[in-house]
């Protein structure tokens, strides 16, 4: 942009006049700075590895008004809606904030994203008495206290099958000091209790941090002149979000795609999810409309109304044309229509949303980016993969230490970014939710805290859906029980309906599971899986990959030349989706030039499924004799 | 006599005491042969002592090395074609790294290229387990057929990081083994010899940036002696780590990784040293402001904390060095910062630079954009003939064009309160990275003094102290060669570390003493080697809480720990202390389990240099309007540092000049001129304020 344009937008936004603009940048930095070591606490010092390494938490802070003010790079789906109805609902509970105190939240019914993720809400209240802000620190927790060991579980027929201890925002810390008989109920249900004190200790020591470092921000701007640095910066941000609505295109679209099936009534045969779009640059505003949805149906896969509000609001943030902060000023601009008991809507009690931050949630928000996509080039995003069998909650004990229980949810594969009109698919991005910042499981680290051999954990060729900008590939993960049992639950969605391209691109692969046993034979395993894993049997799963965006033989061939190189493209791939010929390890020009006029003038739809089985059996023989089998202790 | 030479990106900095003076060299870089450069630089040190470069050298006793060599080549992709091998079924920690970026929904990036491409990644078909175990033999033919591969590949150098080779080397070392035989002379890296640490992607990152820096600085290293040799040097040569210590330039070359960020590695070391007479139990705070970069780092308690997160470009999507490092943060912010206004109208500095070319839009060399260095000058920090001792004349008109257009009138705002705004937001910049690093190691700023370097660091040093608060600010007056004096006049140090794993509740004593036994060796060899009469060890244990993954240092205050339970419970009540101040979680069940141990020995020498520069100056004072956010145009103060008496105070605003830099003392602070620190500048006391107040407006009205 020229720097005359800037300068009229500036004008535009008057943010001189409203607050002193060095003021709104230097708070803002300051503000952020607090989530950033609200969220480095938490990582140091979490004892389960989906904390302490794969980072499968969040930290912000939220305004007395109960409104997003900061979450730095916390994970979208976490937070975008969702601590502001916790905070909200922890109010109504208990309608006298005192210093000191903390609450535990983790309802699907009172504004968190699933019952998986434990929340400690703590007020910042002032020398007096005055509730200021709230921060929030949201992880993901090994176990919960369901019926079975995993948090992510499709199959749950309701809320009492699924069986997790509920907290509606209950009080667990009063005058800095755990409430006793709270801490006790959760020792009593959850497993491993140990393991989930140690990482409770953490989610405090993360919200004790925000929680000092705002007293003192207020303690020496003036809380008065932070809360009107909040508006101003909610008023900033919405500026910011008006201007980049503004160089959309007007329309209205819509955009379906299917969540695999689940054995529950209404989800035999896949749930269809359908989602309407509407930009209106003129008012600077976007709908989304998820009304046209299903029911709630008898199983685990229902949305939250936080993770409703979030998946829409994922797709919005991913299409637009420049970057926006993410509070309730730019949200401002948004209309997300939702109805009651409807599986992308608001649920009821006592509907199962044990999956609710993934499976629907990433239908919804995929189908969005999609949709906006259609709106002409440049906008939009392909699908990204969805979460597959790579991310497994596990449940054994340790004969390394004495046989102590363990229980933990694997997070590794996680590739398959979505194609977008800038560039590829970000690898490292396991679901559209999680916006690229998701960490991942170590090797190391999973075998020193679990006893597990991760025997593969690398990227798979032709899987990436093939476009002008590729879909991320999948990722191959082997992995099973180092001299003992371990059993392992994962709810895949994926396995079935794979990733779609955006603007004529091809579709990413579908995610497949197998599982190797002791003999070498290897069988096909169901997307929602439970399996109890023998030593020297293992699991194989390859995740669902990112689909591609714009017609692939549009690609630039050097970059096609580059991923046969590396090994992401097969010359057979190049040649037959991207009208590239290498053979031999040598660009055949005058052959590609011919063949990619000939695509050009057929202009071929993409297929219904890419075909990537060759390069998986690869690898599957190549480590036969290798994974799994004799060694491993227990025969 | 011990004389240090830093070679930075746009110059090479000499330091040495001569007859009882402290002198600086300073000449341009020579990027396509550093080794020119640094002999440039003795001749012309030569001749400024009026003697010859042989006898000069002939002199030297110690040459103490800083480089950027080794970060320049990785950064500008300068490095050789190397290979990797790792465990089968793994290719890919490179590639995949440990996942997470710094901001969501900006798509306007791409991923990040892995160190070693794919292409040249080669997988061993072996397996150890977290216990140490062989699972799976290594595949020795298979593994000879890719050594042949990376012959006909034409392979430089290669990186080996197996899974678990930190709890049994057995594969590792037996393909460097077969490399040795097979492919005898292609330098390779080890990875659990390199650096024995937890989590497979950061070794393989380490032992893939190393192994692809060994051919070009081991050769660096080596014709640099040579050079050295061939031009009279007969002293012993030694080269900054990474950590601030020094270590023999053969010990460099084969482990060139430790020599990345060699320089800036040096700033808290010379901080400490001049921040030492105004510490007294207090933590430092060392900012180095560049032309496009500000590199903060701490002393904490008077020790400098170290860091394993050690990114070359940005955390999680550069390259991780994977290795105990001073623990620097570098943002983009300094003397050549852009500052632009966005879509919402809001201000940003940086991270953009204009760089020195073509410069900040007072240099007149085609740049038009504002700069920070253009917004000193509207500012009249900044003497627009006298700027880099009169070398360059500034033209204000320029910068006052470029603050007017693309930020005065966008904001409507005043010309001086833009100028004000931009150094305002700057110097916020600044604090927040200071603020992270601090509030990392544990750091009050409110109880740190800071130290300023770096050749711009002058201009808002001092609003940076006001704005955190700190007790002072010490801007030592080698300050703009911040790395080759401190490398003169702080003391030598070397750091060993070896892991030794065990866990309070089943307390190996036997063990940990033998280790702490063996690093005290190595700490006591070093301190003869370098003649050293006086040394200091200090030792750290790398402790963490039973389950967690991540250590905190804890110092280890015991000579041995022996069968006295007692000093392993003062050991776990120190690490708790510790890890509730760092992180406010007190967990008083928990065992704690020690993952390392780490020696740092410091040897004080005889004929420190007094970092004192020769004669005063007899230039004369003089006065300049000079505006102040919240204050406005007033009367400073002009004094060329040289000219003030040593222990008297200079109440700002007051603008204090040397050859190199600007130092402004901001309304209501004080400047002493120390000549063991440098400038000292305090808040002033509050009474003194308020006179000091009057007086300003009367200046003004006047």
């Amino acid at each position: 942009m020229t720097s005359t344009q800037s300068a009229t937008e500036g004008r535009l936004a008057k943010a001189g006049e409203r607050f002193d603009p060095i003021a709104l940048a230097v708070i803002t930095s300051r503000v952020q700075g607090i989530v950033r070591r609200m969220t480095n606490t938490l990582f140091r010092t979490a004892r389960s590895s989906v904390l302490n390494t794969a980072r499968d938490f969040s930290c912000c802070i939220v305004t007395r008004e109960h409104e997003m003010l900061a979450c730095a790079e916390s994970l979208p789906i976490h937070v975008m809606s969702g601590p502001d109805m916790v905070a909200a609902a922890t109010a109504r509970l208990h309608p006298k904030f005192r210093a000191g105190d903390a609450y535990l939240h983790n309802s699907p019914y009172h504004g968190n994203s699933h019952a998986g993720d434990h929340c400690i809400v703590v007020p910042v209240v002032d020398t007096e008495g005055e509730h200021r802000f709230t921060a929030i620190v949201k992880a993901h927790i090994s176990d919960i206290g369901n019926s079975q060991p995993t948090t992510l579980w499709a199959n749950a027929k309701d809320v009492y099958n699924e069986g997790a201890l509920i907290f509606p925002g209950v009080k667990v810390q009063r005058d800095y000091a755990d409430i006793p008989d709270i801490v006790e109920m959760c020792r009593t249900r959850i497993r491993v209790p140990d393991i989930w004190y140690g990482d409770y200790l953490g989610m405090i020591g993360a919200a004790r941090i925000g929680e000092r470092d705002l007293l003192e921000l207020g303690a020496e701007l003036g809380w008065e002149h932070l809360h009107e640095y909040t508006a101003a910066w909610f008023d900033y941000s919405e500026e910011m979000m008006a201007a980049a609505i503004r160089r959309m295109p007007a329309g209205r679209v819509e955009a379906h795609n299917t969540h695999d099936p689940v054995p529950a009534k209404g989800a035999e045969d896949g749930v269809p999810v359908a989602v309407a779009v509407t930009v209106d640059p003129e008012a600077a505003r976007i709908e989304v409309d998820l009304r046209d949805n299903p029911d709630c149906v008898p199983c685990g896969i229902n949305l939250t109304e936080a993770t409703s509000r979030t998946a829409a609001m994922i797709g919005v943030f991913n299409s637009l044309p420049s970057r926006v902060p993410t509070n309730a000023g730019s949200f401002r601009r948004l209309d997300i229509l939702l109805r009651e008991n409807c599986i992308a809507g608001i649920p009821r009690h006592p509907v199962s949303c044990s999956t609710a931050t993934t499976g629907i949630a990433d239908r919804v928000a995929n189908a969005t980016q999609r949709a906006i996509a259609d709106l002409g080039e440049g906008f939009g995003m392909a699908e990204t993969g969805t979460l597959t069998a790579t991310v497994v909650d596990l449940f054994g004990h340790d004969p390394r230490r004495d046989g102590a229980p363990f229980v933990n949810m694997m997070i590794l594969g996680l590739t398959g970014g979505a194609g977008h009109f800038r560039g590829d698919g970000w690898l490292v991005s396991g679901e559209v939710g999680d916006g690229g910042l998701q960490m991942r499981d170590s090797t190391e680290v999973l075998e020193l805290l679990y006893p597990l051999v991760v025997w593969a954990d690398r990227v798979t060729i032709d899987t990436g859906g093939p476009g002008r900008r590729r879909g991320a590939p999948s990722c191959y993960v082997e992995y099973g029980p180092a001299g003992t049992r371990i059993s392992g639950m994962w709810s895949t969605d994926g396995a079935v309906n794979a990733a779609l391209g955006a603007r004529g691109a091809h579709p990413g692969a579908r995610a497949v599971q197998f599982l190797r046993r002791r003999d070498g034979s290897v069988s096909p395993l169901p997307g929602i899986g439970e399996i109890d894993l023998a030593p020297g049997e293992t699991v194989i799963a390859n995740s669902a990959a990112g689909a591609g965006y714009g017609a692939p033989w549009e690609r630039e061939v050097a970059r096609v030349a580059h991923d046969v190189r590396e090994g992401l493209v097969s010359p057979a791939q190049a040649r037959e989706a991207y009208g590239v010929v290498v053979s031999d390890g040598t660009l055949d020009e005058e052959a590609t030039e011919k063949l990619r006029q000939e695509l050009r003038r057929v202009a071929p739809a993409p297929p219904a499924e890419l075909d990537f089985e060759t390069g998986l059996r690869e690898i599957i023989a190549q480590l036969d004799g290798y994974a799994g089998g004799t060694g491993l202790g227990g025969e | 006599m011990r004389c240090a030479i830093d070679t930075g990106g746009t110059f090479t900095d000499l330091a040495l005491e001569h007859a009882g003076e402290l002198r600086i060299f300073k000449r341009s870089t020579t990027p396509a042969n550093p080794i020119e450069g640094i002999l440039d630089v003795l001749g012309r040190a030569a001749a400024g002592l009026g003697t010859d470069r042989a006898s000069l050298l002939g002199e030297i006793t110690m040459l103490i090395h800083g480089t950027t060599r080794a970060t320049n080549a990785v950064l500008t992709g300068g490095t050789a074609k190397t290979a990797l091998i790792t465990t089968l079924g793994h290719r890919d920690a490179l590639l995949l790294r440990e996942g997470g970026r710094l901001r969501s929904f900006d798509w306007s990036e791409e991923y990040p290229e892995p160190y070693i491409p794919r292409a040249l990644t080669f997988e061993a078909r072996e397996r150890i387990d977290a216990q140490g175990q062989v699972l799976r033999e290594l595949d020795e033919a298979r593994l000879l057929a890719d050594l042949d591969r990376l012959a006909e590949l034409e392979v430089e150098a290669i990186a080996v990081c197996l899974l678990w080779s930190i709890v049994n080397p057995v594969h590792e070392e037996r393909i460097g083994e077969l490399i040795a035989a097979r492919l005898p002379g292609t330098p390779y890296t080890l990875s659990h010899a390199l650096n024995p640490t937890l989590r497979e992607y950061r070794r393989t990152s380490s032992a893939a940036i190393d192994a692809s820096l060994k051919p070009l600085m081991s050769s660096y290293l080596t014709n640099l002696e040579s050079a050295l040799r061939e031009a009279g040097f007969g002293g012993e040569l030694l080269l900054i780590s990474t950590s601030g210590g020094l270590m023999h330039a053969r010990e460099a070359a084969e482990r060139p990784i430790t020599s990345i960020n060699s320089g800036p590695a040096m700033a808290p070391v010379a901080g400490r040293h001049f921040a030492a007479a105004h510490l007294d139990g207090a933590d430092a705070i060392v900012a180095d402001t560049g032309g496009t970069s500000y590199d903060v780092s701490v002393v904490r308690g008077g020790r400098i904390p170290m860091s394993r997160e050690t990114w070359l470009g940005e955390p999680l999507t550069g390259h991780i060095t994977g290795f105990p490092a001073i623990d620097v943060k570098s943002i983009g912010a300094g003397g050549g910062s852009i500052a632009w206004i966005d879509d919402g109208g809001l201000l940003h500095v940086g991270p953009q630079s204009a760089g020195a070319d073509p410069g900040p839009a007072a240099y007149g060399r085609g740049g038009t954009r504002p700069t920070t260095t253009d917004a000193c000058l509207v500012l009249g920090y900044l003497d627009p003939d006298r700027f880099l001792g009169g070398e360059m004349r500034l033209d204000p008109e320029r910068a006052r064009q470029a603050i007017a257009r693309d930020i005065a009138e966008p904001l409507a705002l005043d010309l001086e309160e833009a100028a004000a705004a931009i150094m305002a937001l700057a110097t916020e910049q600044m604090v927040q990275a200071i603020d992270e690093i601090t509030v990392d190691a544990g750091i009050d700023p409110r109880r740190a003094v800071l130290v300023g370097g770096g050749g711009a660091a002058g201009l808002n040093s001092s609003a940076i102290m006001r704005r955190l608060g700190c007790e002072a600010l010490v801007i030592p007056e080698a300050g703009a060669a911040l790395s080759a004096v401190g490398a003169l006049m702080a003391d030598l140090s070397a750091d060993f570390a070896q892991a030794c794993f065990t866990s309070t509740d089943v307390f190996d004593a036997e063990r940990v003493d033998g280790v702490i036994e063996a690093l005290r060796a190595r700490c006591r060899d070093f301190a003869a080697s370098v003649g050293s009469a006086d040394d200091q060890i200090e030792l750290i244990a790398e402790a963490r809480l039973l389950r967690q993954v991540w250590q905190i240092d804890v110092p280890v205050t015991v000579e041995r720990f022996g069968a006295d339970r007692g000093a392993v419970d003062a050991f776990v009540a120190d690490f708790r202390r510790l890890h509730d101040e760092i992180f406010a979680v007190l967990d008083e069940e928990s065992p704690v389990e020690i993952v390392a141990l780490r020696a740092r020995v410091t040897c004080a020498l005889d004929g420190r240099a007094s970092g004192r520069f020769a004669g005063a100056s007899a230039a004369v004072a003089n006065q300049r309007e000079a505006y102040f956010s919240g204050r406005g145009w007033m009367t400073a103060s002009v004094r060329p540092l040289r000219a003030l008496e040593p222990g008297s105070a200079l109440a700002g605003p007051a603008l204090i000049e040397s050859p190199l830099s600007t130092i402004v003392v901001e309304p209501g602070t004080v400047a002493v001129w120390q000549p063991e620190s440098g400038l000292v500048i305090t808040p002033a006391e509050q009474s003194d304020s308020d006179e000091e107040e009057r007086h300003d407006v009367d200046a003004v009205s006047n």
